[in-house]
């Protein structure tokens, strides 16, 4: 872990209750020991490719794939999924898809129980960010992981800012290790 | 008009009175009653419509995102609001989030009403108060607004004095709900924020057809001329006055000045912001120089010789800024004092000559005045401006030699564009990026405050894309204000039937994520559709800066009438009162349901029967959110772009909770299921692609027809193949029965439904209110 945690955004200044600043190794181990896990995939992951050189939706179908979860993509991104067939892939806005995480009666996509870990990955730096305020605040217990190349705040566990380069090489080693697992 | 009646003696055989004085506020004169019955609810006061409220909230509860995670309203704080602590009021999150979401409506709703009465008053003094309202021959229902909230139908500029008073009073009563102490549940301050929601619709209302009315804009009138917009429309070798804000009085008094002395046609008078659409629809010869994201770079270029600044969207630093590049400032307001001198009593040949001189910002709070000096002025700085003055744009960009691409800039930007990145670029002689900065940059200068190397960052922006600046020329159809009656009987009973299959109003701020031209393609994509699309603000304005494929700008590619497949620009911010007063009136004309102080009647009529949705794809100001919120309230959806996230709050549907679809069949009184139509009142989109298949969705509506729920399905399912490649997942809620399914679809859409379980309902006669039933089995 770092000694010092900065927002990516300057003014991005929040509370008492900031995430956890995770390696992408930890956050693999971390990951690990999800049963239920939901990958939350944001509008602005497609850029992703072009700025980072990160495929996010690779990333997230892997990641999905090798711990059995869910992956909810923005609509603006849900195309670039098509040929993903061996997950289950839900095609939803990151508000509506929130707004059902943050209710603790809700049972899922499947209907079969709540998720206990919601990575976001591919969000607008500054949306992502209002959708974990909301968690944060109004769904304590829903545990959130950021794997975007910026530190994120408001989630329970979050990359520190990264280059893209470190970022890619990362996000593959945490796939990795999890694919190793598997 | 207040009456007075004094007697101070009178002995007859019937009385004997001493010293009487009788002040009648109004006087109605002899035939000039209303016949339409009064409804439950003229003039409601700020718990009126709680019920309604309520009802809409249970279907649509607030979802908060709170953008701080500290409540810093009084002394005992700051409290620490996280995760269910409540702080040492004991207030929580969720009401503090409330309290938020009344705070930015009352905000809004106070600029509206300010700007209203300053219109108003100006305009009474101008013109007395006995001026007619009068917005076009073929306009009777002159004020839906004000006849649907206030239950009153005003004549004359002196009626609209009495819903300035009701708009201060219940603006002074949400205040002071926000207090620490008062209000404290989540729901009740949401109540309050759709109540200051539908005084901001009431006061744009109150505003716009004042001016209309007096100022002889336009009427109604679906081909107004096109004006020129755009940075480089502005012609550099004449005098250039520059008004900023949305209070047109000072800017129109310039023009009648310049007319009266013949000189019009020597001196630019140019706009930015909502001032510049209402100067466009004063007089012709006005341009608009751009939306609200214009103003620091254009101020910067020091082309203006005079800049009048009025009320609202005046940027805090704008009166240094034009001070360092020897524009002469004169603030109108006295919303915006700007901490100038008040010049007000002083004689116009004495303002002038301050201004030239020795005081060169100053502070005039009378229009006319402001009118002479600014324009004489003007002419006598122009000679001496140093336009040309500044830096040359190579001495600008040889600023990013010292760019360490820290990336402060870019970490700063309110929509993460890579300015550090361009400007390192053009440190190594390469310009493009910048220029395509400029294209999508909202020009708020926060990346010039974040470098730590003083690089003047938003300069250098403006700087590397000189020729785009130039190129920068458009047209714009001037704002026409209403909607002609004659237009809502021909689209009504489409639109209600459905096979018009909505509208779609472009409206708001120019905080984009990506630049205007997203907005430009929605826009471009659903008037191909033939859906309405209506447009106001800086939304218009930017609709106006893109050219498609072939050259063609979209109000040249569509017509300006109220009708399918048409674009219309109402105006200013200010205008946005008519679509919304459109599907007001779409109630009164097309349905005869009375208006007269019947809210709860007339919403329930829109959420439950028109297709209409609004798109503030740029949403900044606390006013978009205001005017949003009382869109809600009578029941019209609204998305917000990304930005928009930050306004803290969204009211969310659940499409797959059926119980909240409930509705009460007016035929019979019995409770069905309705479908999830609209899903959402207000939600923020995070792509463009997100933005129009919801907004295809969210024009659904319990009442459709058949022929009209299989033309908007078949729009939703179009769009959603087109933009995600797939058949939406909750198809099988849209559809009621076989004969809504689109034809061409049903090879499609059939087996879906069968995998999905999918049962016929009956199309009910929708409402949610008890009292509308016609009928009990």
């Amino acid at each position: 872990m770092s000694a010092k945690i900065t927002s990516y955004e300057t003014a991005e200044i929040r509370g008492p209750k900031l995430a956890f600043n995770l390696t992408p190794e930890n956050c693999g181990r971390m990951l690990m020991r999800s049963k239920r896990l939901l990958v939350v995939v944001g509008g602005d992951a497609l850029k992703m490719k072009v700025a980072d050189g990160v495929d996010v939706p690779e990333v997230a179908a892997r990641l999905a794939r090798s711990l059995g979860g869910t992956i909810v993509a923005s609509p603006g991104v849900f195309k670039a999924f098509q040929s993903v067939s061996d997950v289950k892939l839900i095609n939803m806005g990151l508000e509506d898809a929130v707004n059902r995480l943050k209710d603790e009666s809700w049972k899922g996509f499947d209907g079969m129980g709540a998720y206990d870990m919601a990575v976001f990955i591919g969000g607008l730096y500054y949306f992502q960010s209002m959708m974990l305020s909301t968690l944060k605040h109004f769904a304590p217990n829903q545990k959130t992981i950021s794997l975007d190349r910026f530190y994120h705040p408001n989630a329970t566990f979050s990359l520190e800012n990264l280059t893209p380069d470190k970022w890619k090489a990362g996000l593959d080693a945490m796939l990795q290790l999890l694919e190793a697992k598997k | 008009m207040a009456t007075k009646i004094s007697i101070k003696e009178l002995d007859s055989q019937f009385a004997k009175i001493r010293g009487l004085d009788l002040v009648i506020g109004k006087v109605v004169e002899a035939g000039e009653e209303w016949s339409e019955p009064v409804g439950p609810t003229p003039y409601p006061d700020i718990t009126a419509l709680r019920g309604w409220d309520q009802r809409i909230l249970a279907r649509y509860p607030p979802f908060y995102s709170p953008l701080s995670d500290f409540c810093e309203f009084c002394t005992y704080g700051k409290c620490d609001l996280t995760a269910g602590k409540q702080g040492a009021c004991g207030i929580d999150m969720e009401a503090h989030q409330g309290k938020w979401s009344l705070l930015t409506c009352v905000m809004g709703a106070a600029c509206h009403a300010t700007h209203a009465h300053h219109i108003v008053e100006y305009l009474i003094k101008k013109y007395g108060e006995d001026h007619p309202i009068d917005v076009g021959s073929e306009v009777d229902v002159e004020a839906p607004l004000i006849r649907l909230i206030a239950g009153i139908k005003p004549k004359k500029l002196g009626d609209l004095k009495e819903v300035l008073t009701y708009l201060d009073n219940q603006v002074t009563q949400l205040t002071s709900a926000t207090a620490t102490g008062q209000e404290q549940s989540p729901i009740d301050y949401e109540s309050k924020a759709l109540h200051a929601g539908m005084l901001d619709n009431l006061a744009l209302e109150v505003a716009d057809i004042a001016q209309v009315s007096a100022l002889g804009l336009p009427k109604g009138n679906s081909d107004t001329p096109r004006v020129e917009i755009g940075m480089g429309a502005i012609d550099k070798s004449k005098p250039v006055i520059l008004c900023v804000g949305h209070n047109v009085a000072p800017g129109s008094e310039v023009i009648n000045y310049l007319e009266d002395k013949g000189t019009y046609g020597s001196v630019e008078v140019a706009g930015i912001c909502c001032t510049a659409h209402d100067l466009t629809r004063y007089s012709k010869n006005a341009k608009i120089v751009g939306p609200i994201s214009r103003q620091l770079m254009f101020v910067r270029s020091g082309i203006a010789d005079i800049l009048i600044i009025d009320q609202e969207c005046v940027r805090a630093d704008v009166v240094d800024e034009a001070r360092s590049v020897g524009t002469r400032v004169i603030a109108t307001s006295d919303q915006v004092c700007a901490g100038l001198p008040d010049l007000t009593n002083k004689t116009p040949d004495e303002i002038v000559k301050a201004l030239l001189t020795d005081t060169p910002a100053v502070l005039v709070r009378n229009p006319a005045k402001v009118g002479e000096v600014a324009a004489r002025a003007a002419i006598e700085a122009a000679p001496q401006r140093k336009s040309e003055k500044g830096l040359k744009d190579e001495q600008v960009l040889a600023n990013t030699s010292r760019c360490t691409l820290c990336r402060e800039c870019t970490e700063n930007c309110p929509i993460n564009l890579d300015i550090g990145y361009a400007v390192n670029a053009a440190k190594k002689s390469n310009l493009e990026p910048l220029q395509k900065i400029f294209q999508e940059c909202i020009g708020c200068g926060r990346c010039d405050e974040a470098c730590p190397q003083s690089i003047p960052v938003l300069s250098t922006i403006n700087a590397a894309s000189t020729a785009k600046i130039k190129e920068e020329k458009f047209t714009i159809r001037v704002g026409r204000g209403p909607i002609r009656d004659t237009e809502i009987r021909n689209v009504g009973r489409p639109i209600v039937m459905g096979e018009i299959p909505g509208v779609i109003a472009f409206v708001g701020c120019s905080n984009y994520p990506g630049g205007n031209e997203d907005l430009a393609k929605m826009a471009d994509e659903f008037a191909k559709r033939r859906y309405i699309v209506v447009t106001s603000g800086c939304a218009a304005s930017d609709l106006a800066r893109y050219r498609d494929e072939n050259g063609q700008t979209l109000y040249e590619k569509y017509p300006g009438d109220f009708d399918a497949g048409c674009i219309v620009n109402t105006g200013s911010c200010v205008s946005n009162a008519h679509p919304i007063g459109a599907v007001i009136k779409i109630a009164s004309i097309f349905a005869k349901r009375n208006l007269r102080g019947n809210f709860e009647e007339i919403s329930d009529y829109i959420l439950n029967r028109i297709g209409a949705v609004a798109i503030a794809w740029g949403s900044q100001h606390q006013k978009a959110m205001a005017i949003a919120t009382g869109a809600n309230r009578l029941g019209v959806p609204v998305i917000l772009g990304p930005q928009g996230v930050k306004h803290r709050r969204a009211y969310l549907g659940r499409s797959e909770d059926n119980e909240k679809w409930m509705v009460l069949n007016a035929r019979d009184g019995k409770k069905v299921y309705g479908g999830p139509a609209p899903e959402h009142l207000l939600y923020v989109a995070e792509t463009i692609e997100e933005t129009m298949v919801m907004a295809a969705r969210l024009v659904m509506r319990p009442n459709d027809t058949p022929k009209g729920r299989m033309i908007k399905l078949s729009n939703y399912i179009n769009l959603h193949k087109q933009l995600y490649g797939t058949m939406p997942d909750d198809v099988q809620r849209f559809v009621r029965a076989e004969t809504d399914i689109p034809v061409t679809m049903k090879d499609d859409v059939i087996p879906v439904l069968k995998e999905r379980g999918w049962k016929p309902i009956e199309i009910p006669d929708p409402t949610l209110l008890d009292r509308m039933v016609l009928r009990r089995e």
